[in-house]
């Protein structure tokens, strides 16, 4: 039950839950999606862009409501394309905020039970209720809701029948903090039985605090995969930020000012702020400079270190 | 978020930045011209200009559908011309009877339209920006209300207009047939004037009380179709019935009575199929009022709408 | 561990999924204005034969033309089934609720049967209910004819609710205006110009609802131009025409990438 890397090592048992091979979509002379290839196995994996990079219409590639224009889109090893009964692994949830408000929270979960041909529909949607945490509100009508609500019974409703594969799009808007650290929590869980998961956010922090595996979608073609702190460290041009703390900064700051190494130091509150290209040789550095400087450092953190930097980089770029 | 605080030492300050942004300073017009641009812009919007052109289609068939049969008439005037003067009996298209015949088209096109005209506001809870504007929620409802009036006016007087240039190009003598011709098209413009007004704020009054466009659409249909077939059935039955008077009921139908309106601007007699006993200015009168009842009507539903 | 997808093919859904999705269908077609409009439309017949009997007016085939035909008929049965054979899919297509029908693993036709059925069903109740009621009160007390009278526009009302629903609601898959189109058909194709060009009674669902109607019940109706073998043939056409073209729309159902 290896949570499977990308590009996937092929000596793992199943194939690949999603593959995509050179797929590309477009809508007359508008590319969406522009020669994308990348192959998921269990494990959650956050696909990430600003808006209208391409993310809505490579879920809907997924999840066979839009054929690709070029290319291939495989999920669990089928093309998803007008063939309903791959909707049996597969659990969607989709951005648009709409519900049938005239049905109660229960009677949504229980119909998409129902619609799957779930005998246990019951029970199905009892528990599938309880994993979102919606009991209490189960019985009211949805149109009752708030966001974060309707949001959380369609992940209970795309999950009722415990697909193989989750596809959520933006699922996190309208959660409030507490509601999304547990919505996180549910997804990083189900990856650990072996579900494949992959949802889409623009708001990176989201993306950080549940999977390494990321995803990043820019103007409709991959910009970057893998494990984002890898993918920071590939980015060696740009320079990182490292923020210090220390029993005296401002002898720290002169210190480190004379090596070549540090392009800029900044005396902030209770901490210095400062910019290298490299990494390795600044932990050399730091060390010796603490020591010369005759200061202890109380701590030493990359503090750029976040998607949003990862991102603003490979927009920009 | 390193660079603000590089000052952090030194006391508690703010700037406001002059990014360059220019102040708009000139003469501000005031509600009329609020009204005016929206009156302008959703005369456009009723016939899909400035929208896709599938928001074309609608309009434009149905006025096209309407004016379909003047046309026809223009274009083979010299046809219908050659058999006039060689002395066959020929049936034209008249001007005091072409709304009669074919004004259930436009009936289509209020119920394609009007729902478009004010439904996606309300739809969209967009209301409460046109109302902290300038314009007040009277001056809103009567633009939209003048908006679809000039419309369907546009919609009318092209199949007249179209008429009056066959009808002239048919006489041998072009000038003198202006002369005979006018005076016999004229009444159309008032006519038209009044079926718009009436037509018009009959569909606002009522797509105004859904936001949903199919429902408002269903809603006007239901009423312009038994308005005209009930009060008609329940006069015939009446009259057998010897409630004498039942016959003012036909005053509640909408284009019966428009086309009873327009016969009283043409100075023709009403047919047979209209009571005897009323005129035909009672028709005037009733549509009149019916404009002020639906557009009161109208006001109301925007004075009490929450936005 | 579970990386194998189980792939079954054969759709069990489907049993289960056809009474839930009626179920779902008649809740969304009964909103509170829209049960109140169509109840008020549907009332309409009885309330014109209440009048009749008040006026003491007795004859049969006047109440037939006047109500039946013209009220029944022509302004009823086309709204009632325009308003349910547009709205089985409309709302879904509005609000994009149709993607969770269709992220489902049940045959298409049985997402488009199971929306007819809910929307024929609740357009019989209407349609039939109004007729019968008002029949019961003003021509069945006249006799033989008045029954027959009653029972021919039954017949039409149930073979024109089918055509109707299945005409708009397939016209709504292709369509967003379907129901002004609808509402056009009905006024400008049946009403106005099937009395120019007669040949249109072949391409006219009132026409097929008269002709089944005639066929059954032997009654005098100038109005049918159809032969009762024909009006079946050609409804039955229709059916399945648009069954299968709905079902086709939704096997290529297509979303659009824009988010509005």
């Amino acid at each position: 039950m290896t949570a499977q890397t990308l590009p996937a090592g092929d000596q793992a048992v199943a194939a690949p839950a999603i593959e995509l091979a050179n797929a590309a979509r477009w809508y007359g002379n508008v590319v969406a999606v522009n020669d994308v290839s990348f192959s998921l196995g269990a494990g959650v994996t956050g696909l990430l862009g600003p808006n209208g990079a391409g993310k809505t219409t490579l879920l809907h590639m997924l999840a066979g409501f839009l054929a690709p224009s070029a290319g291939t889109v495989h999920v669990l090893g089928r093309s998803p394309h007008r063939d309903p009964s791959v909707y049996r692994q597969i659990g969607l949830v989709p951005e648009r905020e709409s519900v049938y408000a005239f049905l109660t929270g229960y009677e949504y979960v229980r119909f998409n039970a129902r619609l799957q041909g779930m005998r246990n529909a019951d029970s199905a949607a009892r528990a599938s209720i309880a994993r979102v945490g919606l009991e209490d509100a189960a019985d009211r009508a949805i149109g009752t809701y708030s966001k974060g609500m309707r949001q959380r019974v369609k992940v209970a409703g795309a999950l009722v029948h415990d697909p193989q594969v989750l596809l959520l799009d933006e699922p996190f808007n309208g959660m409030d903090p507490r509601q999304r650290l547990s919505m996180m929590d549910l997804l990083v869980e189900m990856a650990g039985a072996g579900r494949t998961i992959l949802f889409s956010s623009h708001i990176l922090e989201e993306v950080e605090r549940i999977g390494t595996e990321i995803l990043v979608l820019v103007a409709g073609r991959l910009a970057a995969s893998g494990d984002f702190r890898a993918i920071r460290a590939l980015m060696t041009d740009r320079p990182h930020t490292i923020t210090i703390r220390s029993s005296d900064d401002r002898r720290l700051a002169t210190t480190l000012m004379a090596d070549p190494a540090v392009f800029a130091v900044e005396l902030k509150e209770n901490a210095l702020s400062v910019q290298t290209a490299h990494l390795s040789a600044f932990r050399r550095i730091i060390a010796t400079a603490g020591r010369t400087a005759g200061v202890r450092l109380t701590e030493v953190v990359p503090a750029d270190e976040s998607l949003e930097s990862v991102f603003d980089y490979l927009v920009r770029r | 978020m390193s660079a603000g605080n590089r000052l952090s030492a030194s006391s508690p300050s703010g700037s406001i930045f002059d990014l360059g942004y220019r102040h708009y300073a000139g003469k501000r017009h005031g509600r009329w011209y609020a009204a005016w641009s929206l009156y302008v812009e959703s005369l456009r919007g009723v016939w899909g200009f400035g929208r896709p052109m599938s928001a074309k289609a609608a309009p434009f068939i149905l006025a096209g559908l309407y004016s379909f049969f003047a046309f026809l008439q223009l274009a083979f005037s010299s046809t219908l011309a050659n058999e006039i003067s060689s002395g066959q009996q020929v049936q034209l298209f008249a001007y005091d009877s072409y709304f009669t015949q074919f004004g259930f088209l436009l009936i289509l096109f209020c119920v394609a339209q009007a729902p478009e005209v004010v439904c996606r506001d309300q739809r969209y809870q967009v209301l409460s920006l046109y109302f902290t504007r300038a314009m007040g929620r009277a001056d809103y409802a009567l633009a939209r209300l003048a908006s679809l009036a000039t419309a369907l006016f546009l919609a009318l007087i092209v199949p007249m207009i179209a008429l009056f240039v066959g009808d002239v190009l048919m006489k041998p003598d072009t000038i003198s047939a202006i002369g005979v011709e006018l005076p016999k098209a004229l009444p159309a413009i008032p006519a038209d004037i009044l079926i718009a007004a009436s037509m018009a704020s009959i569909s606002l009054a009522l797509s105004s009380y859904s936001p949903r466009r199919a429902y408002s659409a269903i809603g006007l249909i239901a009423y312009f179709l038994l308005m005209e077939a009930v009060p008609a059935i329940i006069y015939a039955v009446a009259q057998q019935g010897g409630w004498t008077s039942a016959d003012k009921l036909v005053l509640l139908t909408p284009i019966t009575s428009l086309s009873g309106a327009t016969d009283w601007f043409f100075g023709k007699a009403l047919g047979a199929d209209y009571p005897a006993t009323l005129g035909a200015d009672t028709y005037v009168v009733a549509c009149i009022a019916s404009v002020a009842v639906f557009s009161a009507i109208l006001l109301f539903r925007y004075r009490r709408m929450a936005a | 561990m579970s990386g194998t997808p189980m792939t079954g093919s054969s759709m069990t859904g489907s049993l289960t999924a056809f009474p839930e999705i009626v179920r779902l269908t008649f809740r969304q077609q009964l909103g509170r204005r829209r049960t109140l409009l169509l109840v008020l439309l549907a009332a309409l017949p009885p309330l014109l034969a209440l009048i009749f009997r008040a006026f003491g007016e007795v004859d049969v085939s006047r109440f037939t033309d006047r109500v039946f035909d013209l009220v029944s008929m022509t302004i009823v049965l086309p709204l009632a089934t325009v308003l349910f054979g547009t709205g089985a899919f409309g709302a879904e297509n509005d609000e994009g609720t149709i993607l969770y029908l269709l992220a489902k693993p049940i045959s298409r036709w049985v997402i488009v049967a199971a929306k007819a059925f809910a929307a024929v069903a609740l357009s019989l109740v209407l349609t039939v209910a109004s007729v019968l009621v008002a029949g019961a009160i003003e021509v069945v007390p006249a006799g033989s004819a008045g029954v027959s009278a009653t029972e021919a526009y039954v017949g039409a009302m149930v073979v024109g609710s089918l055509c109707y629903v299945l005409l708009f609601l397939t016209l709504s898959l292709f369509t967003r205006r379907a129901l002004v189109l609808g509402i056009g058909y009905s006024l400008v194709w049946e009403g106005a110009l099937s009395s120019l060009l007669p040949g249109i009674a072949n391409l006219s669902v009132r026409q097929y609802a008269l002709g089944v109607a005639d066929s059954f019940y032997q009654l005098h109706q100038q109005a049918a131009r159809l032969s009762p073998t024909t009006a079946l043939t050609l409804s039955a056409i229709l059916i399945v025409v648009a069954l299968a073209l709905a079902t086709w729309r939704l096997m290529h159902f297509e979303l659009s990438g824009s988010t509005d």
